[in-house]
Order: C-alpha cells, then sequence, then structure tokens
C-alpha cells in the first residue's frame, strides 16, 4: 500500500485524540495580542522612522547653537534648507510605502503571496536603512571635515601636512565613518535575518518547485 | 453587532477546531508549542474574519489562514520548553485494528512526515485532508503541475524512509 494512503487511513481517524475546546475556552483567546512576525516587523518599521527622525531633529532640539546655527543656514543657504525639505519628502514617502506595503499583507491569500508581501514590506523598510545609513555616512564625512577646518588649531596643523598625510587623514575619516556605518548595517541584517530566517526558508523552497 | 460577529465566528471556530489541531499537529514537538500555535492561528482567523465573505467554506478559509499562520507568521515562543513529546501519547490505534507492522509503519511515517520541511508538510497536510490538487495549488501559490510533480517526490522520500 502507497505509504501516504496508510498515513492517510490513520489521519482521518484522529479526530477524537484532540483536546476539544468549548466556546468558553474560546473567547478568551480572541482578547491575546499576536505575536506574528508581520506584527514584529511592524513595530521594528515604526521604530525606524522615530529612530531616524530622532537622530535628524534631536540635536536641533538639544543644543540652542546648533539651532542657531542651522536656522542661519536656512535663512541664507536654499540647497542646504532644500535638502532639508527632500529629506522629509523622502520620510514620507517612506511612511507612505510602509503603510501600503503592511496594508497589502492579507493571511488569507496563498502562502507564496503572503510571503512575496512581507517580504516587500522588508524591502521597503530595507531601502529605508540603507537611505539613512548614506545620508549619515555622507553627514559624517562632511561634519567631521567642518569640525576639522573650524578648529583652528586643527586647522593650522593641517595646514602643514604634506600629501601623504593629508591622504591618510582623509582614509582615517572615511575609514572610521564606514565601519560604523557597516557595524549598523550589520546590526539590521542580523535583526532581520534571524526575524525572516524561516520565512527566506520557506520562500526559497517554494520558489524552488518553480524551476 | 461585534458581539453577533465574535458569537459566529467562535462557534465555527468551535465546530472546526479539529482544522487548527491537525495544523499544530504538524508543526509543533510538544504541547506548549501546540497551545502556542492554536492561540496564533486563533487571532489571525479572528482578525481576518470580518473579512470572510464566505463565498468559500469555512474550513476551506480555515486550512490557508491556518498554514499560512504555521509556516510564515509563527515566531516560535520562547515558552516552549519540551514537556511532553507527542510520540506515543497522541497516535493510538485503536485496540481491533492493532497491527504490530502496521503501528510500526505508522510511527515511523509520522516521524518521517515530521522531518519534512514546512513546504512539504504542507503538502502532506493537504493531502491527507483529501484535497484535490487545484486546492493544493490555490493555497501554497504554486501550480497543479508543480504540486503533483513535488507531491510524488515526497512520496518517495517517504518510501525510502520506510524502506531504506
Amino acid at each position: 500500500m502507497d505509504e501516504l494512503e496508510l498515513l492517510k487511513k490513520d489521519w482521518g481517524k484522529q479526530d477524537s485524540s484532540y483536546k476539544k475546546l468549548s466556546t468558553n475556552d474560546i473567547y478568551p483567546m480572541l482578547q491575546k495580542k499576536s505575536s506574528s512576525i508581520v506584527k514584529t516587523l511592524f513595530y521594528i518599521s515604526i521604530g525606524e522612522l522615530v529612530f531616524w527622525i530622532l537622530i535628524n531633529t534631536i540635536p536641533y532640539f538639544l543644543s540652542d547653537s546648533y539651532r542657531e546655527r542651522m536656522d542661519a543656514i536656512y535663512y541664507n543657504d536654499y540647497i542646504f534648507a532644500g535638502l532639508t525639505i527632500l529629506s522629509y519628502g523622502v520620510i514620507l514617502l517612506f511612511i507612505y510605502l510602509l503603510f501600503k506595503s503592511h496594508k497589502a499583507i492579507s493571511v488569507t491569500d496563498n502562502a507564496k503571496k503572503l510571503m512575496e508581501s512581507i517580504l516587500k514590506t522588508r524591502r521597503v523598510i530595507k531601502y529605508y536603512v540603507i537611505y539613512n545609513l548614506v545620508i549619515a555616512f555622507i553627514s559624517m564625512v562632511i561634519g567631521m571635515y567642518f569640525a576639522i577646518m573650524h578648529d583652528p588649531n586643527l586647522a593650522d596643523t593641517i595646514s602643514h601636512f604634506n600629501k601623504k598625510q593629508m591622504l591618510i587623514t582623509y582614509v582615517i575619516v572615511i575609514g572610521v565613518t564606514a565601519v560604523f556605518v557597516f557595524v549598523i548595517w550589520l546590526f539590521y541584517k542580523l535583526l532581520y535575518g534571524l526575524l525572516l530566517k524561516r520565512l527566506n526558508r520557506n520562500y526559497k523552497e517554494l520558489k524552488k518547485l518553480e524551476i | 453587532m461585534d458581539k453577533e460577529l465574535e458569537h459566529s465566528f467562535v462557534e465555527l471556530l468551535e465546530k472546526h477546531q479539529n482544522i487548527i489541531h491537525k495544523v499544530c499537529r504538524l508543526y509543533t514537538n510538544n504541547y506548549d508549542a501546540h497551545n502556542d500555535l492554536f492561540q496564533e492561528i486563533t487571532i489571525q482567523l479572528w482578525k481576518a474574519y470580518p473579512k470572510f465573505r464566505g463565498d468559500s467554506k469555512f474550513s476551506t478559509w480555515m486550512y490557508r489562514v491556518g498554514l499560512n499562520t504555521a509556516i510564515t507568521l509563527y515566531r516560535k515562543s520562547k515558552r516552549t520548553i519540551n514537556t511532553q513529546d507527542f510520540d506515543g501519547i497522541e497516535f493510538k490505534m485503536k485496540a481491533e485494528d492493532y497491527d504490530d507492522t502496521e503501528e510500526q509503519q505508522l510511527k515511523t511515517l509520522y516521524k518521517a512526515v515530521h522531518e519534512l520541511n514546512d513546504i512539504e508538510k504542507a503538502l502532506v497536510f493537504l493531502y491527507l485532508e483529501d484535497k484535490d490538487y487545484r486546492e493544493i495549488s490555490e493555497t501554497m501559490g504554486i501550480s497543479e503541475v508543480n504540486a503533483r510533480v513535488k507531491m510524488n517526490r515526497i512520496k518517495t522520500k517517504l518510501k525510502t524512509i520506510l524502506n531504506p
């Protein structure tokens, strides 16, 4: 006899072996909170948005001198003001994309479509993180450059550097920033890797069936 | 209205609860994990219930949500400490069906099914539930041909495990 047929025959007999829940057992279950990966992904994406918005705005509200300097730049430098408006526009765009992709996740879709919707949401978050890391990298390098140039002692020291020493300084500045950004990136890879490990494995398995 | 919705849902769930139990049976190894997954599937069903139009049978809809939760949404709980293994507890045979070889074969088969990957388990589950290939392909989002091919491979795999 076919192995699965043998199993099927027995499978049907198992019905009585399950603990039968009454309606009174089921009602409280509806009040419990879900711990699905979609929920976790949703919280993480909210966390990402808040985190990067705070990173960008906290110095403005906490430091008077920073605020004064920024206000002066905004009034005088239209390009910088434009870039800031653009960066908030990008955040708004990501909020919209995240909202849209979260809404598209439906547990009643077929297994493959559900996985694809979740992976799409994950991609939106990934792009948001990449965007922020790139911006962080550029701002840190420019920030360090200005900090060095505006510090009279450092500026004086650097003005005496030869070409080789200058190059080493650039390499160190860029290298330190790159390592910092890379460590944050690794953290994200680990976070999403752990969260979506099973989903990725199952999605690959489904895709394999199509080959 | 909400109370009515809740009531109708709970009644339907109570009636068809074995579908969830069976999904949990396949995807978990112990009672804690079983209950945990049961809870998560129930929440997912309840959340999706207002959109349930009734154009498909409630049970058919449950298969989809149940499997989706088990293979995609469910995050294993930390408190799934192995207390009691299912083997030997739940797969009881009735006295009149007792057959040493068959019982042994079944035990090995259940164990082998447990070792399949999540997608293979889903296919086996739908097959054991007597679903045709059209329904299997619609639930999984793969073509009917691919569902058949994969099922044949699983059958061969099980045969090898049973007759090494």
